[in-house]
């Protein structure tokens, strides 16, 4: 008969234990934008070897180019070209879409053609205008050098394989994100953090319809969109290539043509030049194709600039740099 | 024999069955092992699983559909959920070997294209939806900014501008119920009001030119998108994903049935060898139990045997002691009458010269001078009166005087010899009894040590064979080294030293072309032995007979006993030492040798 006088107590107790914890930390918002999620725990010594890999000219058929080449993780990720160059020295398709957070993406590429981060290496090292490489000379280039060798050899049960360098790569890049943005901060609950022009800026990116692609955990990249909905902005750039047939190049869908994945919007601040053929140089450009050519209208320059001012508060850090 | 022959072949046969059983019990719960149900209820957990995030994913699409949400990620996680649950169900499947008929493949297959053809819609869906949501949201706001720029208008016809908001008004109204009902009948609203206000477009200023471009550009992407966004759902509803997980659902349940069958199958023929085991088992252990049996009974009879043999052993053994200890004793007499044979001789030899000597005496005293005088005193007594004349003139008289001091010279010396010859006689009888006395030390003495002088020793043994050996001219060599006083058993020591002589005298009692010699030596060996040998240069020993002359009863002579040597040996070992005897061959003599510790009396003391 002691126990009902005893548990009202403990819960009691309970609350008093939790309750500053709440007041302390504000509630996170319900917001269609979604905070970073944390970087997975994963085994320290495969993302050491992904790093190396991840910098290392030999994985490109002639020595001449790293995955660092055109990601280029001082400049977020990205490449400052529209084009990067493949190893021939020649453009690529299309432009260089940041590594940074690339993990949160739904799928690869611009068109979306692969799901997992594993298979967008085999692409790009395989593929005759990026690498230009095959696994063979790979898998041997790597397992030739004696310090890989023992690396891989404490990090997997089997070595080099062409799935274990695939993995280190990923596993890599799966830490490659970049927390603690202002913005995120807002979202967890910190709401003092951004100026009232910024949140007036947000308050319109939702407004305009911004939102209806740019959502989510990573503010885009799962959800492909047809570029040019309000116009055709590849006839009025001229110069159509193959590659500005986006998703229909994957799946022969006439639906699907111009239809790319809709990118990510984190960092968008710092990795112009923007869109796939990297023909938008700057930020406002980009936002006037895209109020232009998706949203069908026709913004105020005041609003224009809140949500520039907004986007940049998407910012986060990577390493200790914004 | 031919019982524990076909005994043991049928419990050899028993084990074999046995062990047979076992394995077919552990092949049959190795077979029956519940992997299949485990495997079982965890796919289908995988496959419920799948269906939860199908549907989850279909309730996500609604939801988008509906614009409660405006975050697309929930539309991804399901199908990355359901891609995961499938790659862990059908890495357990295929672990379990299930996906080699062409039925699983096939389901598999139906399963994968369905989902594949589901994602591509939902992403078709995704698009469509956004960009429609947008639109519909956008449109009471684009409408506003047309009629409020109309409210400022007044150089135009009031009735003509009143069309107008009507007309912009039922547009947009037009375009809204589409949004709920996408009817033919709205659709042709729709066009008939975009129409006009393309043409009412033109009677107004410029500056409502863009305003009306941006309100119509959505309404006719409403018109557009609204019924792919309906088709494309419906389209993601007709995807028979459901279905397809639910056929494989089936199928595992059929699996499961059939694998319960066959498990219950197992379970009985489980049953079945457990019993059969557990017979063979029983029947096994009856057979050790009636073996175990057998054994004890067999032991017991053996034991019986035992004892009895046991028995007969002990009388046998009792029965030679008994044998022996006569055999001890007749030797012992022997000894006896050897050495009382020996004494008699002796003693016979030495009452010789006793009798010589009593003989001697007795003519002596037959002989005696002493008679003279009874004559004298007769001549004397004839003249008792005239004594002295008879004296002095008697011629016979005259002469007694003198005769008579001629006889007590005479008698003086009849008497010394008398007297020499007594202690001679004296002598003899003394050396009688030493030697009666020696024999009487002798027999029947214990193990008891004394001290005493080898040398004599040696010379008291040839003493009492002394009549034999002058007997049968046998000389004596003594090679005697300097040898202290010891402690030994004499009695022992003089039986072996006996029995030797003894053996020498016989050996050598057939040789007649050479002198008979026989050596007695003594001396020290190896600082703590005394050695005694005896070699005669007799018959010799055969080769043959030298391992077995101390053998009980072995003899070589005819009315031998074998018991000397035998004796000799065991005294010689109860002295703690030895016996041991040599020989060159049969005719080259032998030598015998008595080794024991030496233990001087000083040493003793």
């Amino acid at each position: 008969m002691n126990t009902p006088t005893t548990c009202p107590t403990r819960s009691v107790l309970f609350l008093m234990l939790f309750a500053p914890g709440v007041n302390i930390v504000a509630a996170p918002l319900d917001e269609p934008l979604k905070p970073l999620p944390d970087i997975a725990k994963q085994d320290p010594k495969r993302v050491e070897l992904g790093r190396r890999l991840f910098q290392d000219p030999r994985l490109s058929v002639n020595n001449s180019l790293s995955c660092a080449s055109c990601h280029q993780l001082d400049k977020n990720g990205a490449d400052s070209r529209a084009l990067s160059l493949g190893f021939d020295g020649q453009p690529v398709a299309v432009n260089t879409p940041t590594v940074l957070n690339a993990s949160l993406n739904f799928r690869q590429f611009w068109d979306g053609r692969v799901e997992t981060l594993e298979e967008q290496s085999n692409v790009v090292i395989t593929s005759p205008h990026e690498m230009g490489n095959d696994w063979n000379t790979v898998v041997q280039r790597i397992a030739d050098d004696p310090g890989y060798r023992q690396s891989f050899n404490t990090a997997y049960p089997d070595a080099v394989t062409k799935a274990n360098i695939q993995n280190a790569l990923t596993s890599y890049e799966r830490t490659l994100l970049t927390p603690g943005s202002r913005f995120d901060q807002y979202l967890l609950g910190n709401t003092d953090i951004l100026t009232l022009d910024e949140k007036y800026g947000y308050q319109r990116f939702k407004d305009y319809g911004c939102i209806a692609c740019h959502q989510g955990v990573n503010i885009g990249g799962n959800m492909y969109q047809k570029f040019g909905v309000f116009g055709d902005y590849i006839a009025d750039r001229g110069n159509p290539t193959v590659a500005d047939q986006g998703r229909f190049n994957v799946t022969g869908d006439e639906n699907d043509r111009a239809v790319f994945k809709v990118p990510s919007l984190r960092n968008v601040a710092l990795t112009a030049p923007y869109f796939h053929d990297g023909s938008a140089p700057t930020l406002e450009r980009a936002v006037d194709v895209m109020f232009q050519y998706q949203l069908g209208r026709m913004p105020s320059e005041q609003d224009k600039a809140l949500i520039i001012e907004f986007l940049k508060t998407l910012t986060g850090h990577w390493e200790g740099q914004p | 024999m031919m019982k524990t022959v076909s005994g043991r072949r049928s419990l050899l046969l028993l084990s074999l069955l046995a062990v047979l059983l076992a394995s077919i019990l552990v092949f049959l719960y190795l077979k029956s092992s519940s992997e299949q149900t485990t495997t079982y209820t965890e796919s289908r957990d995988l496959i419920r699983q799948i269906k939860q995030q199908d549907s989850q994913w279909e309730s996500e699409v609604l939801k988008s559909r509906v614009a409660i949400t405006h975050n697309y990620d929930p539309l991804i996680s399901p199908m990355n959920e359901m891609n995961r649950l499938w790659a862990r169900f059908e890495s357990m499947e295929s672990g379990h070997g299930r996906d080699e008929s062409t039925q699983w493949a096939d389901a598999h297959e139906r399963y994968l294209d369905a989902r594949q053809e589901k994602a591509r819609l939902v992403e078709q869906f995704k698009s469509h939806n956004a960009l429609l949501r947008n639109s519909l949201a956008f449109l009471p706001s684009a409408e506003d900014d047309i009629q409020a720029q109309l409210a400022n208008l007044s150089d135009l016809d009031k009735i003509q501008l009143q069309n107008i908001v009507t007309d912009t008004y039922d547009l947009l109204l037009s375009a809204l119920e589409f949004a709920q009902v996408a009817s033919a009948d709205k659709a042709s609203d729709i066009e008939v009001g975009l129409n006009k206000l393309a043409v009412n477009a033109q009677r107004l200023p410029a500056v409502f030119q863009t305003p009306i471009r941006i309100l119509s550009n959505h309404i006719a992407l409403i018109l557009r998108e609204q019924p792919i966004v309906n088709r494309l759902l419906d389209q993601i509803e007709a995807i028979p994903v459901d279905e397809r997980l639910d056929t494989i659902t089936n199928m595992l349940d059929l699996d499961q049935q059939q694998a319960e069958r066959t498990d219950q199958k197992y379970h009985f023929y489980l049953l079945l060898f457990s019993v059969l085991l557990m017979l063979s088992l029983l029947w096994l252990a009856i057979r050790l139990i009636r073996s175990f049996a057998e054994i004890n009974r067999v032991n017991a009879a053996l034991q019986t045997a035992n004892d009895v043999l046991e028995q007969r052993v002990d009388e046998r053994t009792r029965e030679l002691k008994n044998v022996q200890s006569e055999l001890l004793d007749a030797a012992r007499q022997a000894g006896m009458a050897e050495i009382a044979t020996n004494v008699l001789h002796n003693v016979g030899n030495v009452l010789n010269s006793v009798n010589i000597s009593s003989d001697l005496i007795s003519r002596k005293l037959r002989s005696s001078k002493a008679l003279g005088l009874g004559k004298a005193m007769q001549l004397i007594n004839e003249h008792p009166d005239d004594l002295g004349s008879f004296l002095t003139e008697d011629a016979k008289g005259k002469l007694l005087p003198g005769y008579l001091n001629q006889l007590v010279g005479a008698i003086a010396q009849e008497q010394q010899e008398m007297a020499d010859e007594l202690t001679q006689m004296n002598k003899s009888v003394d050396h009688i009894k030493d030697i009666v006395a020696t024999q009487q030390s002798y027999a029947g003495a214990n193990s008891m040590t004394e001290p005493l002088y080898i040398n004599e020793l040696l010379e008291d043994a040839l003493r009492m064979n002394a009549g034999a050996l002058t007997r049968h001219h046998v000389t004596v060599v003594k090679e005697y080294g300097d040898v202290p006083q010891v402690m030994g058993d004499k009695h022992r020591l003089l039986l072996i030293l006996i029995n030797l002589i003894s053996n020498a005298k016989y050996a050598m009692s057939d040789l007649s072309n050479r002198p008979r010699t026989m050596t007695l030596g003594v001396k020290i060996v190896d600082d703590g032995f005394l050695e005694i040998s005896v070699r005669d240069d007799g018959e010799g020993i055969a080769p043959e007979n030298m391992t077995r002359i101390f053998a009980h009863g072995f003899t070589t002579r005819k009315d031998g006993h074998g018991f000397g040597l035998h004796s000799c040996a065991l005294a010689a070992i109860e002295m703690n030492g030895h016996l041991t005897a040599h020989s060159d061959g049969p005719g080259l003599g032998a030598l015998f040798t008595l080794q024991i510790p030496l233990i001087t009396v000083t040493e003793n003391a």
